[in-house]
C-alpha cells in the first residue's frame, strides 16, 4: 500500500467531519452540541444587541475611575448645577456631580448584578443537581427548599432581611443570592432527574462510565444551557432588585448606585423641581432599563438555543 | 359530468428543494375508493395535505380539481366552504382539541357551516355516534379519555358531520391492535358503502388498503408507479417496487422469511434521475437513468417502467428432453413451461425421478432441449460455449448438489473463487484479490489468511458449499440456479446457507431457480412454487398456497414427507401445517 | 423574569376513566408544601431579628445602634426593664410559643411610631392594597394575553414584531423609574389625575361618585404596575400561542373548515391559555413587591405604602407585620392557583 495514494485521501474524505478535524476546544465542543439551528440563533440579532449592551456596560463598569471626572462622593460644584461643560449632567443637592454618580453606580449595579447572579446559578446547580444525584432524603429536602424558598416573592422578604441587618454590599448580594437561586435549582433538578431515566444514560452506566463521566459527558452538555439561561434571567432581575432596594433607601450607604440616586432625587422632591429630573432621574432610570433590556434581549434571544421545543411549530 | 376528484400534475416543493410530489395525475369518480400505499417518505400524507387544500402556492403547482372547484391557489372562502361539506379528512392518530369534549367537535363544523341549533347538532352528533358504534354516552368525554379505537370512530363521525362527498383517511388504523383495527376498517367500509362516499385511504397497511377499496395507487418518491385494481395490484403486482412492497409486507400467509426493499427510500432532496426507483431496481438498465418513465397501461393496469413492469428474466417454453440409453427411452422433461420474473425466487419441487434435475440443467444452457427453446431476458440461451455466448452464460450461475464434486481439491479457496474471473477475464490483478476476499465475505466465510489459503478437504460441507456460491456470485450473475444445495448438510449449516442465499438474493436483486425435494426448505426461501412429477408441472402457484393448501397428490406427498416438530411420533404425517390453522386475512 | 417553565400541554396523557373523581381531591402533598411555607414565614418573622440584629430590644422598641434615624439611646435600667416588658430574657423558645399564641389571636405587637395595634393598622390598609393589586394584574392580564393571543397567531409579521419591540422596550422599565416618569407627566405636567392617595381626602361622596373618585386614583399607579406584569403574561400567552401553532388538531380544525375566530380562540388560544393561568398567580405575587415602589411614589395607602414607611422610621413592628401579611397572602394566591390550574386542563390530573 502506497503512502500517498489518492485513493487513501477519498477514504478520509468520506469520514464524517468531526473525525476529520482536531480536537476542539470546549467552545467549539459546546457550539458542536447546540446544532445548527441553536448555532445560528445565537446569531440572531437579539441576542448581538443584546450582547453588546451588556459588553458596553462593562466597559463603562470596569473604566469607571478612568471615565468619571469627579468623586461620585465629593462636593465638586453648587447644589443642583445645570448640566455644563464642568458637569455634563448637573450636580445633585449637595453638589456632588451626577455623571460620575452615573459611571460609579454602573460598576456598583454591574458587580452586584453579576456576583449575586454567579452566586445564585451556582447554589441552584449545587441544591439542585446534587438532590437529583444523590436522590432520596437529600432530592426530598432540595425540593422541599425550593418549593418554599419559590412560594414568596423575592422582594419583600429582601426587603425585610436588609432593613433588619442593615444595608451593606455584602447583605445585599445575600439577600439577592436568596431569592434567585430557587428557580435554577428546580429547571437544573429537572432536567437532571430527566436525564438519569434517559436511555443514553442507561447505557452509558452500563458501557462503565463512572458518575463523573456522566456529569461531564451528559448532565453538562444538557444542563449547561440551563444554566447560561438561568444566569442571564437572574443577572436581569439582580439589576432591577439593586436598585429597587437602593431606591427604598436600603442601598448600601457608603456607595452609590443607580437606586441611590433615584432614591435621593425622590426623597427631595426633585421631579416636582422643572427639568431637574431630565438630568438626574431620567439618565439613571434609562441606565437601568437600557441593562435590564440588554438581558432581556439575551434571555428571549438565547431561548430557542436552550429550549429548540417551543419554536417548533412552523406556521399551520 | 366531471369526476369528484382530479388531480392533474400536482407537484410539491418544499424549500425549493425537498421534491414531496413530482407530478401526480389520477382522478376519482363519486362513491370510489382508491388506496394510496408506498414506504414512509412516499408522499402520501403530503398527497392528502392537497386534497383539503392544506399546502398552497408557492409550495404546490398543478391542479386539484374537487366537485369542479380548483382547489390549488384558491382563496380562504372558497376553501371554507368545501371543506368538511364536499371533502373530509381523518388525519393520522385522530387528533382533537384537547381542551373541549369530543361531542362539541363533533357538532362544531355543523353549527358553524349549517347554522344548526344546537339541540339539533347534538341529537345529530349521537346518530353518527350510533352510525360508527361508538356509544353516545363518551361523546362527553375529552378527547384524551378515550381508548384509540374510540378515537378513531370518533374521528370517522365527525367526518360524516357534514355528509361529505369525498372523504380523506390518512393512516386510519395505525398503531391499533389487530381486533380495534378489524372493527375500525369494519366501520368505514360500512359507512362508505351506505353513503356512496368515495374515498382515498392513505396507508402502509396493504390487507386493510385493500380491502377498502376498490383501486390503489402506489407512490414512489412522489410519483405514482402504478395505479389499478386493488386485487391485481396487490395480487399480482406488476412494477418491481410495487412487487417488492408487497413482498415485504408481513401477512399471516407468507411463509417465506420476510424480504426487505434493497437499498433506502430516496432522498427527497435528491430524488434519483430517471425512474427514481432505478436505483433499487434489480432490471434497471441505462435508459431508467436516462428517461422518466410514464404511467402507462400495461397488464391491465396502469404502471410507471420502461418495460411495462416486472420483466421475464428466464421462461422455458414448452421443452422437452428425452435420453436414450442402451435402446430403452426415458422421458425426463416432457412439454414444460416455466417462467421467472425478475428478482423472484421460484422453487422447483418433485420427487427423485421427476426431472427436476434435467429440467435445471436445460435452464442453464447445460443441456439443450429436444423441442421448445429457454429464453434468457428475451433472447434464446445459447447451449453451445463459443466465445461470443460468454457474456450470457456468466448471467446464470449454477451452485451444485455436491460441493466436494464441484470444487477442485487442488485449488485454495481464494483459486477457486478467483477462477471464474480470470476465466472472464476481468481486468486488473488487484481489483480481482480485492473483488474474492469481497466475495467470500459476503457470504459470511472468514477472510483469513489460514482461511483462504486452505483447501477443500479442511473444510465442512456448509463451508464448501458457501464457497460454491461465492464463486458463482463473483461474476455478477443475473440468475442463480441452485440445484439441492443443503441435501448434504446438517440442520445448521443447511440454515446458515438458506440464510446466505436469500440475503445474497435480494443484495443482488437475482433470480432464483431454487431445486429441492424439501418442501420445508423450498417454501422458507421462495416466492413461488412448481411441483414436477414424471417431467410434468402437476402443480403451480405462492410458495404459501401450494405448502398450505396443495391440489395435487405430488405436493401433498411431499409436505407429508417434509420435516415438521410434532410432539408425538406417529401424528408427524397427519399434522397440520399452522398457517392453515390461521384466520386468513390480506391477500 | 423569562425564567417562568411553561408546562408542555401537548404531551398524550391518556388518563383513564375514574380521573375525574381523582381530580377533585385536594392534592394532598400541595396542602402540606403550602402549611409548611406558612409555617416556614411565620418562624421567619420571628427568627429574623433576634438573629440579624446584635440587639433585639433595640429592633423592639425602635431603636438600633446602626441606624441613622430618631432613636433613643437607652439606659442599661431602661432596656432590662424593657426586656423583661418583652419577654427577651425568658428563654428563645418560650418567646416563640408567646410569639405564636399572639399570632393566634392576631397579635401582631404595637406599632413604634403610631403606638396602636399592628393589626388595627394592617386592616386599614389592606382594601386598599387589594384594589391596587387587582385592578394592575387584571388590566395585565386581559391586555397580555390579548395581545400575546394577537401576536403569537401572526407569529414572524409586522404585528408580532411590533407588538414584541414594544413590550421588551417598555415592560423593562422598573416599577419606580416608570411611577416617576408618569407622575411627572400625567400629574404635574398634563394634571390628568390625583398626585397621590386612594381617594379625595375629606369629600364625602355619594356611592356611584364614589367608585369613580377611587377608580380615577388608582388608575395611574394601577396602569404603571401592570405594564410590568403585561410584559410577562404578553410573552407567556405568545410563547404558547406559537407553541400551539403546528399542533395537529389545529389543523384538523382547519381542514374541518372551521373560522379563523373559532381557531384563533377556541383551538390555539383555549390550549395556550393553560400556561397563562399560572403566570396570573405568578403577577399576584410580584405585584405585592411592586406595590412597594408604586405606593411609595404615588402615596397609595396600601400595606406595601405602610411598609416602606415603617422602613423609614424603623418602626420594626409594623415592617414584619407587612412582611408577614403580604407573605402568606402571595403564597395562599399561589397556593389557590395550584389547585385550580388542574380544573383548566382536563388532561392534567394530579
Amino acid at each position: 500500500m502506497s503512502v500517498d495514494s489518492p485513493a487513501r485521501t477519498d477514504v478520509v474524505d468520506d469520514a464524517p467531519p468531526a473525525r476529520r478535524r482536531r480536537r476542539p476546544g470546549p467552545r467549539a465542543r459546546l457550539l458542536e452540541a447546540l446544532g445548527p439551528e441553536r448555532r445560528a440563533a445565537l446569531r440572531a440579532p437579539l441576542v448581538v444587541a443584546g450582547g453588546i449592551i451588556f459588553a458596553v456596560f462593562v466597559i463603562v463598569g470596569v473604566l469607571a475611575p478612568l471615565l468619571a471626572p469627579y468623586d461620585p462622593k465629593a462636593i465638586s460644584g453648587n447644589s443642583f448645577a445645570h448640566p455644563s461643560w464642568s458637569h455634563l449632567l448637573g450636580t445633585n443637592g449637595a453638589g456632588q456631580d451626577l455623571f460620575s454618580q452615573l459611571i460609579w453606580g454602573t460598576r456598583f449595579s454591574l458587580t452586584v448584578a453579576v456576583v449575586s447572579a454567579t452566586a445564585a446559578t451556582l447554589v441552584g446547580v449545587v441544591i439542585g443537581m446534587g438532590g437529583a444525584l444523590i436522590g432520596g432524603w437529600a432530592d426530598s429536602a432540595a425540593n422541599g427548599l425550593v418549593n418554599v424558598s419559590l412560594a414568596q416573592p423575592p422582594l419583600i422578604a429582601a426587603v425585610l432581611i436588609l432593613a433588619l441587618a442593615g444595608p451593606s454590599i455584602t447583605v445585599l448580594i445575600i439577600v439577592i443570592t436568596l431569592a434567585g437561586w430557587a428557580p435554577v435549582a428546580r429547571i437544573v433538578r429537572a432536567e437532571a432527574l430527566s436525564l438519569r431515566e434517559r436511555g443514553f444514560v442507561h447505557a452509558a452506566r452500563g458501557f462503565g462510565g463512572g458518575p463523573f463521566y456522566l456529569l461531564r459527558r451528559h448532565l453538562a452538555p444538557a444542563v449547561g444551557p440551563l444554566i447560561v439561561a438561568g444566569w442571564v434571567d437572574w443577572a436581569a432581575v439582580a439589576v432591577l432588585l439593586e436598585s429597587g432596594l437602593a431606591f427604598l433607601g436600603l442601598g448600601d450607604p457608603t456607595r452609590v448606585s443607580w437606586g441611590t440616586m433615584l432614591d435621593g432625587a425622590f426623597r427631595l422632591n426633585v421631579i416636582t423641581l422643572d427639568k431637574v429630573w431630565v438630568w438626574w432621574v431620567l439618565p439613571a432610570g434609562l441606565a437601568i432599563t437600557v441593562v435590564v433590556v440588554g438581558f432581556t434581549l439575551l434571555g428571549v434571544g438565547l431561548e430557542p438555543v436552550f429550549n429548540p421545543r417551543t419554536d417548533r411549530g412552523r406556521d399551520a | 359530468m366531471s369526476p369528484l376528484l382530479e388531480v392533474t400534475d400536482l407537484a410539491v416543493y418544499f424549500g425549493g428543494e425537498v421534491e414531496a410530489l413530482r407530478g401526480l395525475t389520477f382522478s376519482l369518480e363519486r362513491g370510489e375508493t382508491l388506496a394510496v400505499v408506498g414506504e414512509s417518505g412516499s408522499g402520501k400524507s403530503t398527497m392528502a395535505s392537497c386534497l383539503v387544500g392544506l399546502l398552497q402556492p408557492p409550495e404546490v403547482s398543478g391542479s386539484v380539481r374537487l366537485d369542479g372547484h380548483e382547489l390549488v391557489g384558491a382563496s380562504a372562502e372558497t376553501l371554507r366552504s368545501l371543506r368538511w361539506s364536499t371533502v373530509a379528512l381523518a388525519m393520522q392518530g385522530a387528533p382533537f382539541n384537547p381542551v373541549t369534549t369530543v361531542g362539541t367537535q363533533i357538532c362544531e363544523p355543523m353549527r358553524e357551516h349549517r347554522s344548526v341549533s344546537a339541540a339539533d347538532a347534538s341529537r345529530r352528533a349521537a346518530e353518527l355516534a350510533v352510525e360508527v358504534e361508538l356509544d353516545p354516552g363518551l361523546l362527553e368525554r375529552f378527547p384524551h379519555e378515550l381508548s384509540g379505537g374510540e378515537r378513531r370512530r370518533a374521528t370517522l363521525a365527525m367526518a360524516l358531520a357534514l355528509d361529505p362527498d369525498l372523504l380523506v383517511l390518512d393512516e386510519p388504523t395505525s398503531g391499533l391492535d389487530p381486533f380495534t383495527r378489524a372493527e375500525v376498517v369494519g366501520r368505514i367500509k360500512a359507512a362508505s358503502a351506505n353513503r356512496g362516499l368515495a374515498m382515498v385511504v392513505i396507508s402502509h397497511d396493504l390487507p386493510d388498503a385493500s380491502h377498502l377499496t376498490s383501486r390503489t395507487m402506489v407512490l414512489y418518491a412522489g410519483q405514482a408507479i402504478e395505479l389499478g385494481p386493488s386485487a391485481r395490484v396487490m395480487g399480482t403486482p406488476a412494477h418491481p417496487y410495487s412487487w417488492a412492497l408487497v413482498n415485504a409486507f408481513p401477512v399471516m400467509t407468507t411463509t417465506k422469511d420476510l424480504r426487505p426493499i434493497r437499498g433506502l427510500p430516496p432522498d427527497p432532496r435528491a430524488v434519483p434521475s430517471g425512474c427514481a426507483f432505478h436505483p433499487r431496481c434489480t432490471q434497471s438498465e441505462s435508459v431508467c437513468a436516462e428517461k422518466v418513465p410514464v404511467l402507462e397501461e400495461s397488464r391491465g393496469r396502469l404502471v410507471s417502467c420502461h418495460f411495462g413492469g416486472l420483466k421475464t428474466l428466464l421462461s422455458a417454453e414448452n421443452v422437452s428432453k428425452t435420453f436414450r440409453a442402451h435402446g430403452s427411452e426415458v422421458r425426463a422433461v416432457a412439454g414444460v413451461s416455466f417462467t421467472l420474473n425478475e428478482g423472484e425466487s421460484v422453487g422447483l419441487i418433485g420427487p427423485s425421478g421427476s426431472g427436476k434435475s434435467t429440467l435445471s440443467k436445460m435452464l442453464t444452457g447445460q443441456l439443450a432441449p429436444d423441442s421448445g427453446r429457454v429464453m434468457l431476458e428475451g433472447a434464446p440461451l445459447p447451449t453451445s460455449w463459443r466465445k461470443s455466448d460468454k457474456a450470457v452464460h456468466r448471467r446464470i450461475q449454477l451452485v451444485m448438489q455436491d460441493p466436494f464434486d464441484a470444487l477442485s481439491p487442488r485449488l485454495s479457496v481464494e483459486a477457486l473463487v478467483r477462477e471464474p474471473l480470470d476465466l472472464f477475464g476481468d481486468d486488473g490483478r488487484a481489483d480481482r484479490a480485492a473483488k474474492v476476499m469481497e466475495t467470500i465475505e459476503s457470504v459470511g466465510l472468514p477472510t483469513s489468511r489460514a482461511f483462504v489459503t486452505s483447501h477443500t478437504h479442511e473444510l465442512s460441507g456448509g463451508q464448501l458449499q458457501r464457497v460454491a456460491l461465492a464463486r458463482a456470485l463473483i461474476v455478477g450473475p443475473k440468475l442463480l440456479v441452485a440445484d439441492e444445495p443443503t441435501s448434504m448438510l446438517d440442520a445448521s449449516e443447511q440454515a446458515r446457507l438458506l440464510v446466505v442465499m436469500r440475503e445474497r438474493q435480494v443484495e443482488m436483486g437475482l433470480g432464483l431457480v431454487l431445486v429441492s425435494h424439501d418442501m420445508a426448505v423450498v417454501r422458507k426461501v421462495t416466492d413461488r412454487i412448481v411441483v414436477l412429477d414424471r417431467g410434468e408441472v402437476v402443480e403451480e402457484g405462492p410458495s404459501q398456497r401450494v405448502s398450505t393448501a396443495p391440489e395435487s397428490t405430488t405436493a401433498r406427498r411431499l409436505i407429508e414427507a417434509a420435516p415438521s416438530m410434532s410432539l408425538t411420533e406417529s401424528s408427524r404425517h397427519e399434522s397440520p401445517e399452522p398457517e392453515k390453522l390461521i384466520h386468513k386475512r390480506g391477500s | 423574569m423569562t425564567l417562568i417553565e411553561t408546562p408542555t400541554t401537548t404531551s398524550e396523557t391518556l388518563a383513564t376513566v375514574e380521573e375525574p373523581a381523582r381530580r377533585r381531591r385536594l392534592p394532598k402533598r400541595r396542602v402540606l408544601v403550602y402549611l409548611f411555607t406558612v409555617f416556614f414565614l411565620v418562624t421567619l418573622n420571628f427568627f429574623l431579628p433576634r438573629t440579624l440584629t446584635g440587639d433585639p430590644i433595640a429592633v423592639l422598641a425602635g431603636s438600633t445602634s446602626t441606624g441613622k434615624g430618631a432613636s433613643v439611646e437607652l439606659s442599661p435600667a431602661a432596656k432590662t426593664k424593657l426586656m423583661a416588658y418583652y419577654g427577651l430574657d425568658k428563654p428563645l423558645i418560650t418567646q416563640y410559643g408567646h410569639y405564636l399564641r399572639g399570632l393566634a389571636h392576631g397579635d401582631l405587637g404595637t406599632s413604634i411610631k403610631y403606638n396602636v395595634p399592628v393589626t388595627r393598622l394592617l386592616k386599614n390598609k389592606v382594601k386598599w392594597s387589594a384594589v391596587l393589586v387587582l385592578t394592575a394584574v387584571g388590566l395585565a392580564t386581559v391586555l397580555g394575553t390579548l395581545a400575546g393571543i394577537h401576536s403569537g397567531w401572526r407569529r414572524g409579521k409586522g404585528v408580532d414584531r411590533g407588538l414584541l419591540g414594544v413590550f421588551i422596550a417598555v415592560g423593562n422599565f422598573p416599577a419606580y423609574v416608570l411611577a416617576m416618569f408618569a407622575l411627572v407627566v400625567f400629574v404635574l405636567k398634563l394634571h390628568w389625575f390625583p398626585a397621590g392617595g386612594a381617594q379625595t381626602p375629606y369629600a364625602h361622596y355619594a356611592l356611584l361618585r364614589n367608585w369613580v373618585d377611587i377608580a380615577w386614583h388608582v388608575i395611574l399607579p394601577a396602569a404603571v404596575m401592570s405594564l410590568n406584569f403585561l410584559f410577562l403574561q404578553y410573552l407567556v400567552m405568545r410563547g404558547a400561542m406559537v407553541a400551539e401553532l403546528g399542533s395537529d388538531y389545529l389543523v384538523l380544525g382547519r381542514v374541518k373548515g372551521l373560522s379563523q375566530r373559532s381557531l384563533k380562540y377556541r383551538y390555539a388560544a383555549r390550549n395556550a391559555l393553560l400556561p397563562v393561568a399560572t403566570v396570573v398567580a405568578l403577577n399576584l405575587g410580584l405585584a405585592m413587591g411592586t406595590s412597594l415602589f408604586v405606593e411609595r411614589v404615588f402615596k397609595y395607602p396600601g400595606v406595601a405604602g405602610l411598609m416602606f414607611d415603617s422602613i423609614s422610621n424603623r418602626d420594626y413592628p409594623t415592617m414584619q407585620g407587612c412582611f408577614l401579611l403580604i407573605s402568606v397572602m402571595v403564597v395562599t394566591v399561589n397556593f389557590i392557583a395550584d389547585f385550580i390550574y388542574p380544573r383548566l386542563d382536563p388532561r392534567v390530573s394530579s
